[in-house]
């Protein structure tokens, strides 16, 4: 199992989470990603991990804010 | 020169960095490097660690699922961990396609300082289609994923220094990112250009950076 610390709950947030669920919610049915020893997800079941607050949707999460940061911190490329 | 790479094929994720890294096997012999090639169950300690010690490569191409101090093979079974046999690595110039162990069993490994590791600090993350499962190499979401990736190997093969190698490899994953970004085609492709800025983000180079192999 590989070693994501699940100690943030950043979908606690609802505002973070409805953000991330609108992203997800756009994928397309065939789309897979895959979270290295967390498994591959389809689009249900990563919207599911949002909305349980799993640790797969807690990753999800991190890397949207995580990106959306960067924007303003001006490290995005 | 030699190289073993570590190529388990258990589940979904591992078969297709296993594919893909078939890419980086062909290029090598090309180049007459000397490919000792561990698949599926081959790719074990055992197998890896005897294979190591007998013909000391000048690269280990690690392929597999990982945590912060181990990477794993067939089955997930620990092929390389941090306190048990990273001295394995020493030497040699290794790129860990696996999440995380590039925060500590990189860390630790490079505290030789003769050795190079490139890794990422976090999940490797990639997306796919699932209508291409068998047959991933023709997979065009994983591709700017795997492509870039693979820009490490190629690059080192090519007889560049290690840390040139890892800045060519994120310079692919941003290319390929801000192609994504700007992209309006793909209903996906907001999503991924996160996922490719993540990886970029989170791969290191560690220890030797001058490393290089002499093709």
């Amino acid at each position: 199992m590989a070693g994501y610390k699940n100690t943030k709950k950043i979908l606690s947030d609802e505002n973070v989470r409805k953000l991330v669920m609108a992203r997800l919610s756009v994928l397309s049915k065939d789309t897979m990603i895959s979270l290295g020893s967390e498994g591959s997800y389809t689009r249900e079941q990563l919207m599911e991990s949002v909305k349980n607050g799993d640790r797969v949707g807690e990753k999800l999460a991190e890397i949207q804010l995580e990106w959306l940061r960067s924007f303003k911190e001006k490290v995005a490329v | 020169m030699k190289m073993i790479v570590t190529r388990p094929q258990h589940d979904v994720i591992t078969k297709y960095l296993s594919v893909w890294a078939e890419e980086v096997i062909n290029f090598a012999k090309e180049k007459g490097i000397e490919v000792f090639d561990l698949i599926k169950e081959k790719a074990n300690k055992k197998d890896f660690c005897g294979r190591v010690k007998k013909l000391q490569p000048d690269m280990i191409f690690l392929n597999g699922h990982g945590d912060d101090d181990c990477v794993t093979g067939h089955d997930d079974q620990e092929i390389v961990k941090a306190g048990d046999n990273h001295n394995i690595l020493y030497g040699a110039i290794t790129y860990a396609l696996s999440c995380n162990s590039g925060k500590i069993l990189g860390q630790k490994v490079t505290e030789n300082k003769m050795t190079t590791y490139i890794g990422y600090e976090d999940k490797f993350i990639f997306v796919s289609d699932r209508n291409y499962m068998r047959c991933p190499i023709d997979d065009p979401k994983a591709r700017p994923f795997m492509e870039a990736s693979n820009q490490v190997m190629i690059s080192l093969l090519k007889g560049n220094k290690a840390k040139d190698a890892s800045e060519r490899s994120k310079s692919k994953f941003r290319d390929n990112y801000i192609r994504l970004l700007s992209s309006s085609a793909d209903q996906d492709s907001l999503q991924a250009a996160q996922c490719l800025w993540w990886n970029m983000r989170n791969q290191v180079c560690l220890g030797d950076l001058d490393a290089e192999l002499k093709v």
